[in-house]
Formats: C-alpha cells, sequence, structure tokens
C-alpha cells in the first residue's frame, strides 16, 4: 500500500470513527431532505376543498393562501372562499369543505421574528383523511418556514460549533421568505421540493467535511504525529496528497449517498448519473481546496475550526442552500455565482427541472475553476503552513 | 547498577555487522552515526553550536544536558527535521541532508511527546506507520505482534491508546518507531513524566535493543539514566558539547575523588584526626554519628581507614564507597547543577 494511501485510509477510519461524521455527512442530509419530502409529499388521487381564515393579514398569510393555490396542488386542493371562522366550521361540519385553516393574528410577525405560532386546522369526524391532508399542508408549510432552523438546530445536535449556528440562524431569519414555496426551474417538468432539498442539503453538510479536515491537520501537528510523519521516508507532499485523499473520498461519499438514497426513498430526481457524478466528484476537489485554504490561514485549531465554520456558512448561504433562489432578487441569484456549490446547485436543479444534460457543462467548469483557483491559493500560502 | 563496559569497541556482533555491506544496497559505514560541526541558530540564538559526535553499531550514546541545551535541536537535525545551518549528518552511510529519503528509513524517532492518534487502538497505530514505511500484508502483521510484544502491550493490543495509562503510551511511542526494524533509533527524553516502574521497563527495552545491535542515541536530564544505559555521553551545555566519553573517561576528568561514608560510634574526633593525616584522603567531615571522607581511589584506602578507626577507638557500623557520577562532572564542567 502507497503510503498515501495509508494516510488518506487512516484519516477515514478516524473521521469514521467520530459519531458526528456519520451524522454530518450521511444522517443529517438525508433526514432533512427526507423530512421536506415527505411535508411536500401527498396522496395524488385524493381531493378535497379547503379554505383559510386569515386572521392574520400578513405577508406570511398571503404566502400560505398562494401555497395551497399552487398548481402542483391543484390536483389534490380547491380552496374556497369563507367570510368567517364561525362560516368555516359550518361548511366544515355540512361536509362542504373537507378542512378549514385558521392562520391566527400575529401569525406573520411572529414567524419573521424567529418563532412559530401554530395553523390551526379545522376538520370534521366525517373527513379525518381531508382534515390530516389539510394538517400535513399546514407543518410542511410550517416546515419550510423552518427550513433553515431545522437544519441549524440538526448542525447542533450534530455537534456543529454553537457560535458560529448562533450568528447563522439571525443570518438566516433575515433572509426574504419565497413568495412562492413550490419552487420552479427552468426545465420543462416541475421540479419537485425533495429535487431541490436533496442536492441542497447534501451540498449543506459536505462542506462540514472542511471544518473535520482542516482541525485534522491541526491536530496531527499539536498532537506530534505531523513530526513522525516529516521523519518517514516520504516528502511533505505525499502527507498532503494522503490527507487530500481522505477529504475527496469523504465528501465524495457523503454527496453521493445524499443523491443514492434520496433518489430512491424519496423520488428525488437529480439528473442524468454520470453528470451528477461529474459535479459530485468537481465539489469534492473543491473541499479539498477549501480545506487546504483553511489550514494556510489558520494557525491554530481553533482558528481553523472557525474559518471553516463562516466559510461553509457563507458559502451555503449565498450559494442558496437554504433558500431557494429561483425567485430571489438578481442580486442574490448573482452572489450564488460566486459559490461552488451555488453553481452546482443550479445544474441539479435545471436538471431535475428537465433539461439536457448540456446544461450543466457551465456549472461544472465553474465548480472546476473554485477548486483550481482555491487550491492555487492554498499552494501560493503554502509557506505558512511550512514555515511553522 | 555497574556502568557498562566502556565505548568504542561495540559488542562482537555488531562490529561484525558493520562491516557487512548497509541494508537496502546502501553505502558501507562504520559508525551508524556521523555527525560533524553541527551548528543550527533560531534568530539570533545558537541553539546547536558546532557538534560533533559518532555512535558506532549497538552502542547507546547518551545526551545529557539541562532544559534548553540543545538536545532536541541536535536530535531534530539528526532526523532531518530540521537542516543545520553548518556541519553534516551521515545516517548508515548516507548524508542526511542530501539523501533524505533513504536515511529516514534507517532511522527510528521517538519524539519528546507522546505522538499516537488517540481515537486508533494500538495495533492501528502501529500498523499505520509500518505502512509509511512501505510494510504490508503478513510481514506488516507479523511485525506489528512482534513489536507489540517487545513493548508488552500485546493484551491491550486492540485497546484504543486514549484508554491507555501514561507509562503505556510511553511505552506504545517507542513501539511505533521500531517497525521498519531501523539501525538508528533516536530517543527523545522517553521517560519525561513516567513513573519508576515503567520507566525501568522503558530502560530494560533500550538496552535489549541494544544488545541487538541497534545504535541508540538518547537524551535525558537524568543523570541516571545515561549512566546506566549509555556506552558512552556527550554532555551538552547551551548547544555545546562541553565533554564526551564513557562514564569512567568522564568521571577522570573531575579526579576520581571517592567520597567514604562511614557509620560509626566512639571517639569520632580522634578518629577523624587520624584521617586527616592519612595520604589520598583531601578532606575529612564528622557530623553526628557519621564521618564522610574524600579520598581518591577510596577503596584502596577502605583498609587504612577501618585500621585507623579500630585504633581510634571508633566502632564502625557501617561503610559506603560512593564514586562520583555524572551530577559532579556536569557541575565541574558547566558550574551548574544539572537540575534545579
Ligand atoms: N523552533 C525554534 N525556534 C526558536 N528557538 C528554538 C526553537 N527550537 C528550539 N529553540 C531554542 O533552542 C534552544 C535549545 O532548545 P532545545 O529544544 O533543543 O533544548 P532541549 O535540550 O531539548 O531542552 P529540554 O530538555 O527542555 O527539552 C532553546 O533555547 C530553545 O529556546
Ligand atoms: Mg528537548
Amino acid at each position: 500500500m502507497h503510503p498515501v494511501v495509508a494516510i488518506a485510509l487512516k484519516d477515514l477510519r478516524q473521521r469514521l470513527r467520530d459519531r458526528s461524521a456519520w451524522v454530518l455527512g450521511f444522517i443529517a442530509p438525508m433526514a432533512v431532505a427526507g423530512l421536506i419530502s415527505v411535508a411536500f409529499g401527498g396522496a395524488q388521487s385524493f381531493h378535497t376543498s379547503v379554505a383559510v381564515v386569515d386572521d392574520d393579514h400578513g405577508a406570511i398569510a398571503t404566502g400560505f393562501t398562494q401555497f395551497l393555490r399552487s398548481p402542483d396542488l391543484h390536483d389534490l386542493l380547491t380552496v374556497r372562499t369563507v367570510s368567517s371562522r364561525a362560516d368555516a366550521q359550518s361548511k366544515v361540519a355540512d361536509g362542504v369543505l373537507g378542512a378549514a385553516f385558521v392562520i391566527p393574528a400575529g401569525f406573520s410577525d411572529a414567524v419573521t421574528a424567529g418563532s412559530s405560532e401554530p395553523i390551526t386546522v379545522l376538520g370534521s369526524v366525517d373527513a379525518t383523511v381531508a382534515a390530516q391532508v389539510a394538517r400535513s399542508l399546514a407543518e410542511s408549510f410550517t416546515a419550510h418556514l423552518e427550513g433553515v432552523q431545522l437544519s441549524v438546530r440538526t448542525a447542533v445536535a450534530a455537534g456543529a460549533p454553537a457560535s458560529s449556528v448562533a450568528a447563522l440562524a439571525a443570518q438566516a431569519s433575515a433572509q426574504p421568505l419565497p413568495e412562492q414555496v413550490q419552487p420552479q426551474a427552468s426545465g420543462a417538468r416541475t421540479l419537485t421540493a425533495v429535487s431541490y432539498y436533496a442536492p441542497a442539503m447534501g451540498t449543506f453538510f459536505m462542506f462540514f467535511a472542511i471544518g473535520f479536515g482542516s482541525r485534522g491537520w491541526f491536530l496531527e501537528r499539536s498532537g506530534g504525529t505531523l513530526e513522525r510523519l516529516s521523519v518517514a521516508p516520504l516528502g511533505i507532499g505525499a502527507v498532503l496528497a494522503g490527507k487530500s485523499l481522505a477529504t475527496f473520498v469523504y465528501g465524495a461519499a457523503s454527496l453521493g449517498t445524499v443523491a443514492v438514497v434520496s433518489s430512491l426513498l424519496f423520488g428525488a430526481d437529480w439528473g442524468p448519473p454520470p453528470v451528477v457524478a461529474a459535479l459530485v466528484l468537481a465539489l469534492a476537489l473543491t473541499l479539498v481546496g477549501l480545506t487546504a485554504l483553511v489550514i494556510t490561514l489558520a494557525r491554530t485549531e481553533r482558528q481553523a475550526e472557525g474559518i471553516a465554520s463562516i466559510l461553509t456558512f457563507g458559502l451555503v448561504l449565498l450559494g442558496g442552500n437554504f433558500v431557494f433562489i429561483g425567485q430571489a432578487p438578481d442580486a442574490v441569484r448573482a452572489l450564488a455565482r460566486l459559490t461552488p456549490n451555488g453553481w452546482a446547485l443550479r445544474a441539479f436543479t435545471d436538471l431535475a427541472g428537465g433539461a439536457p444534460w448540456t446544461a450543466a457543462v457551465g456549472p461544472l467548469l465553474a465548480v472546476l475553476a473554485f477548486a483550481v483557483a482555491t487550491s492555487a491559493l492554498a499552494f501560493a500560502l503554502r509557506r505558512r503552513v511550512l514555515a511553522r | 547498577m555497574t556502568p557498562a563496559p566502556s565505548t568504542g569497541a561495540a559488542p562482537a556482533s555488531a562490529a561484525a555487522r558493520a562491516r557487512e555491506p548497509a541494508r537496502g544496497g546502501g553505502d558501507a559505514y562504520e559508525d551508524v552515526l556521523v555527525a560533524s560541526h553541527l551548528t543550527r541558530r533560531f534568530g539570533d540564538r545558537v541553539a546547536v553550536d558546532d557538534v560533533s559526535f559518532h555512535i558506532a553499531p549497538g552502542e547507546a550514546y547518551g545526551l545529557l544536558g539541562p532544559n534548553g541545551a540543545g538536545k532536541t535541536t541536535t536530535i531534530r537535525l539528526v532526523c532531518g527535521l530540521l537542516s543545520p545551518d553548518d556541519g553534516s549528518i551521515e545516517v548508515a552511510g548516507i548524508d542526511v541532508t542530501a539523501g533524505a529519503t533513504r536515511a529516514k528509513a534507517r532511522i527510528g524517532y521517538v519524539p519528546q511527546e507522546v505522538s499516537l492518534y488517540p481515537d486508533l487502538t494500538a495495533r492501528e497505530n502501529l500498523a499505520f506507520f509500518g505502512r509509511l514505511y512501505r510494510l504490508s500484508g503478513s510481514a506488516l502483521r507479523a511485525r506489528v505482534d512482534e513489536v507489540l510484544e517487545l513493548v508488552d502491550l500485546t493484551d491491550r493490543a486492540d485497546d484504543r491508546v486514549d484508554a491507555y495509562s501514561g507509562g503505556m503510551r510511553r511505552r506504545l511511542n517507542i513501539g511505533a518507531s521500531l517497525l521498519h526494524r531501523p539501525e538508528l533509533l533516536v530517543l527523545d527524553e522517553p521517560t519525561v513524566g513516567v513513573d519508576p516502574q515503567s520507566r525501568h521497563a522503558i530502560m530494560e527495552s533500550i538496552r535489549a535493543l541494544g544488545s541487538s545491535g541497534l545504535a541508540v542515541l538518547y537524551t535525558t536530564h537524568y543523570m541516571e539514566e545515561a549512566e546506566r544505559l549509555c556506552d558512552r555521553v556527550g554532555i551538552i551545555d547551551r548547544g555545546r558539547l562541553v565533554a564526551e566519553g564513557t562514564r569512567r573517561e568522564l568521571v577522570a576528568r573531575v579526579g576520581e575523588r571517592d567520597r567514604i561514608l562511614l557509620s560509626a560510634s566512639g571517639s569520632l574526633g580522634s578518629f577523624a584526626a587520624a584521617c586527616r593525616s592519612m595520604e589520598g584522603i583531601d578532606s575529612v567531615d564528622v557530623s553526628d554519628s557519621t564521618v564522610e571522607l574524600l579520598a581518591r581511589d577510596g577503596r584502596l584506602r577502605l583498609p587504612t581507614v577501618l585500621a585507623a578507626a579500630s585504633s581510634a577507638g571508633a566502632s564502625v557500623r557501617s561503610v559506603e564507597v560512593v564514586e562520583p557520577d555524572l551530577e559532579a562532572v556536569f557541575l565541574h564542567l558547566t558550574g551548574t547543577a544539572l537540575r534545579e
């Protein structure tokens, strides 16, 4: 076995011995994508009438009504108008409506402030399925609103540093909420939520590898094992290659697994496998470049952790991993083009929306360019590492 | 503890080995390590200043010096972790600066701090370090088992290192440097912070390695360790090698004055007076029931001293002759104590 491979395998073994590597790399992205898909999925052959009692009159309440009226729910729902809560209640009792939603006063404000008010569902014992569908729609809407917070909480549970999560949560709640929940892509088909969130969450959680990899380097240094590697008959290049290989394999395995599992279990549409594989590998290369960059910028393990978190959350916020940016203002969409994940996500959504594979070529090159640029920058700064 | 037989003359097997061409088609060599005029500065500070020494196969060489003397820097130079500002190092006939990779394959380095992966087991750690030296397959597995046996960790081989005691980690730290059967083993204060029992075990295993023909470079600031383990000792202070030789040779530099400690009763005053007039006794000190003499060739003086005691009317209960140690040598050479 070549020493480079030995170093990579050793790193992977250490990483996978850490439970958070499994959670962040494999379980969390699937859980979040799965939750969203369950929330947005529904029984397609079923149809019922519902109504919304809007005591809130806020932007988000309006958004909810639009959500119910969105084309994807046409098969499922007919939205009727009611004059009051009492009117709704009697219509539900009479069976004219399968269920009704009551959006409480102050709902929009509460959501904007970061807390959540439940949407009340009025149902009848004669139409339990309709009530259940309505309840799951209300929950899925709330879940969407909380999508960001949800991923944040998952990240916390999995051991992401609390300091960076607080900053993220603050930033995320400041993001404009999407006017329409059902995302649209440029292709002919309608993009389903899971087809957006599976790659979005997959790339987001993949970026935690940057923190792992760069901290691992500083642990080798402080633990003296780097010195042992340095007295072995291999160059520092072999050590770096081994560690990069581990980051690459872990990143590719993480996103690759999310792609396969979310396709099989939740029906996510990622696009043609060879193109997806190329994008996954290019993103994994970017991870290597970013990890190397963090190592050159940081001086201690703690600094590496901090820089990696800022980089990770900065990239995923700009890139649109949390907020679907199809409808975002042009400026936000332009910012996404500065990130490899933004480009990759664009390719994934275009492919899922039915665009031809050629649509992924530009984004793929952009991701690769990002990998090359970060690696080159890290290489230019290598003296900072070797001099220490 | 008897000092090891003196220098230069390495055990026969090792000497025979030295005449063989070095393994791996390397250059033939006589000394495993030859360091010539090594100098290394950090800014204005000269950490290692014109240091030269050599180590023969099977020989254990101790670098003895206080904190900051330049021991670790010397070792880092030997292992190719630092490059010298001046001077050269050859390991197994290979220049360490020019042929770093080939030279490194001959060196086993035990860092001053325990340097292992705490989240891996002992076996995994050893296998990993073995692979860095291109061991693989059944040869690797067999060698890992051998090393585990050598450092007496076979029954804990599959425990994670973070569950190990300090002494066990120290032993594994040494084991991790032996997988590739180095010709030169370099240890940087391997017994710091180790309880006496583990320390004993470590010393014994290093001794055993030495007798199998391995050359050992050992740094310490414990003079007992240097005395007990090393065939030759170099005393390093403020970057300079101030003296070098076997224990006996070094001690001779202080002057061969032994301390004779007598515990006695009776007329100690007249006994002391008799001693003072004796030839070869340089000083006499009386306190309570002990008399302390500083004598050249203490053992030879002993019969005369005991005869003087009985004729002076002092009855001697016990006698002890203490030969001068490296501590005294160090004090003599540098004017400072080895340890505060
Ligand atoms: N990387 C470095 N940069 C600057 N100075 C250094 C460096 N390494 C060692 N020194 C200095 O060189 C001198 C010798 O240090 P060295 O570590 O070799 O001593 P030592 O004999 O191993 O001491 P100890 O017994 O404490 O381990 C010290 O004054 C130390 O401060
Ligand atoms: Mg030292």
